[in-house]
């Protein structure tokens, strides 16, 4: 009967393991030294996260943890003020400004990145660095061959066409206060036969094949590139700049000190065509994000103490 | 990539991100492990008080039986409010779930002791906890053992839905493959080593419980 002692041995010295407070042995969350990094759904998003993780785990010995797959900007913004999350990965001026902060939007890109910087010192304490060099904005999509059969080079040129056509966007642009659809058909004039609301993921393929003739997509997307679409430019600068930043609580910054040059490694340093083929590295060449950002890092040379 | 046939690309991620898979399948398993383990460190000594306390123990197995109709998804949302997103969120939805077998088996496993074989071991002039180690607990341990079983693997089911709350492991991959372009190989890529967990984790907890079989230990 030693074995039942055992067997009771064992689980008792687990559940004194757990309950000390040392965390989850494997999963390491809850532990003082980890930074939390929370990621939204989206490719790029993650791509992000494991890139700021990456550089964090390489360079300190911090461990660091991923929050990964939260649905909006908002539940990102809740996590980081519960203390769930450490970093936010995404952030976009153009978005933060009307939803965290209830702030009407800025259409001039220094304006806002001046604002949002500002606004989230004074109200959530947290730092919003200086942007990563892309910006992730709406754009208006069409195929090569519309592109050519209607002669659309800008925006404006879809005046013609607009009553006949149907797009599909983001569900939440739609109803957007001050840069979604309503303002957008007064800014520009005309207004579609149709606007349909669908998950960003399925725009690219749904003009790509045809169901719809233009979408609104997101610019970072590497399946504009795949797909081989015609981004139409915005001619009237209806939309307002959706510039890439993280933020950062700053009780984490005051607590480890080293981590702020560190992050500050990444400003200004990733262009809108780098971003778009690392997103279509994991949207369409099936290797995990984990992968492109360790690649990105190597290639770019982030990777410079050894600890 | 995408025109290749569903079978090469699945072969094609496996390769190139086996280290990734092996990584969310350790954390997968982890996440529903430690539900269980709480599960199983309160069940047990539950189960066991409540076969011999009848009447508490009807009123406890059905608040277990309560707790285990509520939907998945409703509950993570539901512990999610209170313990915010991660891990733990996850662990302590699992073990909500994993109660109810663990408490229900350790009680009837606890309860179908023959009382001729209790009576014996009083005759023989056993204390209550000679008899609960010598004698019940491992007349009932396969029983235990079988709800154990059942709870690991529901369990690794439910951790699956636990990427929604950003406690990683498969579910991510399941995630991500809905949302990418053409996610097939991705949903297999997080679907498949789901169901592999699941299969090898009934197969050696089963061995297990044929270890405890009361049979069995008498040989030894």
């Amino acid at each position: 009967m030693k074995l039942f002692k055992k067997i009771f041995t064992i689980i008792s010295l687990l559940t004194l393991i757990t309950v000390s407070g040392c965390g989850w042995p494997g999963l390491g969350d809850s532990s003082k030294d980890t930074i939390k990094v929370a990621s939204l759904s989206t490719t790029e998003s993650m791509i992000m996260s494991e890139i700021i993780m990456q550089l964090i785990s390489h360079e300190t010995h911090y461990k660091t943890s991923l929050v990964n797959n939260l649905g909006s900007g908002q539940l990102i913004h809740e996590a980081l003020m519960r203390g769930d999350a450490d970093i936010a990965a995404e952030n976009f001026t153009g978005n933060e400004l009307i939803t965290t902060l209830n702030h009407p939007a800025i259409k001039d890109r220094k304006k806002a990145n001046r604002v949002v910087t500002k606004l989230y010192k004074k109200r959530f304490d947290e730092t919003w660095f200086p942007t990563y060099g892309f910006s992730n904005t709406y754009n208006m999509l069409v195929t090569q061959k519309t592109a050519k059969k209607y002669h659309l080079n800008t925006i404006s040129d879809m005046k013609k066409i607009a009553s006949k056509i149907n797009i599909g966007a983001d569900n939440i642009w739609i109803n957007r206060p001050d840069d979604g659809y309503p303002a957008f058909a007064q800014a520009y004039g005309f207004e579609f036969k149709r606007v349909y609301p669908m998950q960003i993921g399925l725009v690219y393929s749904a003009v790509a094949a045809g169901k719809m003739q233009a979408v609104l997509g997101y610019s970072t997307d590497g399946r504009i590139k795949s797909y081989n679409l015609k981004i139409l430019p915005d001619d009237k600068k209806f939309f307002p700049p959706y510039d890439v930043s993280m933020v950062v609580n700053n009780n984490i910054l005051r607590e480890h000190p080293e981590l702020k040059p560190l992050l500050h490694r990444l400003d200004g340093k990733i262009s809108l065509s780098q971003m778009q083929s690392m997103n279509y590295a994991v949207d369409n060449n099936l290797k995990e994000p984990t992968e492109v950002a360790h690649q990105f890092l190597v290639k770019n040379n982030y990777f410079r103490g050894d600890k | 990539m995408a025109d290749q046939p569903l079978w090469n690309q699945l072969i094609f991620y496996f390769t190139h991100n086996g280290l990734y898979i092996l990584e969310q399948f350790g954390r997968h398993f982890l996440i529903s492990f430690y539900g269980v383990l709480l599960a199983a460190i309160v069940g047990i000594p539950l189960g066991i008080y409540i076969a011999n306390h009848y009447r508490l123990g009807d009123f406890i197995i059905s608040i277990a039986n309560v707790i285990q109709t509520i939907p998945s998804l409703a509950m993570l949302s539901i512990v999610m409010l209170v313990l915010g997103l991660g891990a733990n969120t996850v662990i302590v939805t699992i073990f909500l779930y994993s109660i109810l077998p663990i408490l229900k088996n350790t009680y009837t496993g606890m309860k179908n002791v023959d009382p001729n074989v209790i009576d014996s071991a009083k005759g023989m002039g056993m204390t209550g906890l000679q008899l609960l180690y010598m004698v019940k607990l491992p007349l009932a341990m396969s029983v235990i053992m079988s709800g154990i079983r059942t709870a690991m693997v529901v369990a690794i089911g439910n951790t699956a839905i636990g990427a929604f709350v950003g406690a990683g492991g498969l579910g991510d991959l399941i995630i991500r493959g809905t949302n990418a372009t053409d996610g097939a190989p991705l949903i297999l890529a997080g679907a498949l080593p789901t169901a592999l967990m699941a299969v090898i984790t009934d197969l050696v907890i089963g061995s297990l419980q044929k270890y405890f079989e009361p049979n069995n230990l008498h040989k030894k």
